[in-house]
């Protein structure tokens, strides 16, 4: 019994297949998919090279900042190449800072 | 092989009148096989054309030419899937729904649009499509490709990208499923010959 029932399957899907054709492709299947085609690269063209801009961009800032970063800005930022604690307390420390080293008044006068 | 290797070389080095050859000789297999996957005849030329478009973008990808119908098979399969996910309301022909998908078919033939071939291929592909409905999408694309197209099982391996085991594992129980219904159609239509 099953195996009749197998044997009208297989017969029922060779019908189909008979029953189902291949379409005719119409005449604006060629046309259709180029055109489909052109939009697509269009699309990925224009994609790319708004992506390559951005690249771009990005490059430029990362080259802008590093050159940012190395360019010394104060001479507080020099601190870190002094060679000694000296020369650092020196450099902070400067003769006219007024309330560490006060001027020097010299008073010439005799003594009444 | 429809094509020469050489021409599927030449398509892949960008060369668009290949591409184009290779169109015009798959194309009529293609629409054939989304026919039947897809049962809406309004659609099968843009589900294949998404198939050419897919295969010009995708074609260097192909590492050697020998295994270009499967990938051809794949990429229609693959845009099959796509475009009934997208429809979601995929045709399910009920069992239900034969009466009256018989009734409408009765009324166009009142009005003598339809001949007796006609009617008699439009009831098969009504009847198949209805009982494969009883599997999955998946299962059901696959069972197309074996039983329909004629595909061996070392094509569908290599579409599938999976073990001839599991396939043939997958293939049974989805050839199961479709000979329950259809046992249960040749039920249902047993009284109606005797009546």
């Amino acid at each position: 019994m099953h195996g009749s029932v197998d044997d009208q399957l297989d017969a029922l899907f060779r019908a189909y297949r008979e029953a189902c054709p291949a379409p005719e492709p119409s005449r604006d299947f060629m046309p259709q998919l180029w055109q489909r085609i052109e939009a697509r690269q269009t699309f990925a063209f224009s994609f790319r090279r708004m992506a390559n801009a951005l690249v771009t961009a990005a490059m430029l800032a990362s080259v802008a900042l590093g050159v940012y970063m190395a360019v010394p800005h104060s001479a507080a930022s020099n601190s870190a190449y002094y060679s000694s604690y000296v020369e650092a307390l020196a450099d902070a420390n400067t003769i006219d800072t007024p309330d560490i080293v006060a001027p020097v008044r010299l008073d010439l006068s005799e003594p009444q | 092989m429809l094509v020469e290797f050489d021409l599927i070389k030449r398509a892949q080095a960008g060369d668009s009148a290949a591409f184009n050859e290779i169109v015009v000789v798959y194309r009529k297999r293609i629409l054939g096989t989304i026919t039947r996957l897809i049962s809406r005849p309004e659609d099968v030329e843009d589900v294949a054309q998404e198939v050419f478009l897919r295969l010009y973008f995708s074609l260097d990808q192909l590492r050697t030419p020998e295994v270009f119908e499967p990938w051809l098979y794949r990429l229609t399969v693959n845009a099959a899937y796509d475009y009934l996910r997208k429809q979601r309301r995929r045709q399910e022909f009920r069992m239900s729904d034969l009466s009256e998908q018989q009734m409408v078919m009765a009324d166009a033939l009142a009005g003598g649009r339809a001949d007796l071939d006609e009617r008699e291929a439009k009831k098969t592909r009504e009847t198949v499509e209805a009982l494969l409905g009883a599997v999955s999408e998946a299962d059901r694309i696959l069972l197309m490709l074996k039983e329909l197209e004629g595909l061996s099982l070392k094509e569908l391996e290599k579409i599938y990208n999976i073990n001839e085991n599991a396939l043939k594992v997958r293939l049974f129980r989805a050839r199961q499923r479709v000979l329950k219904a259809f046992e249960a159609v040749a039920k249902r239509k047993e009284p109606v010959r005797a009546g």
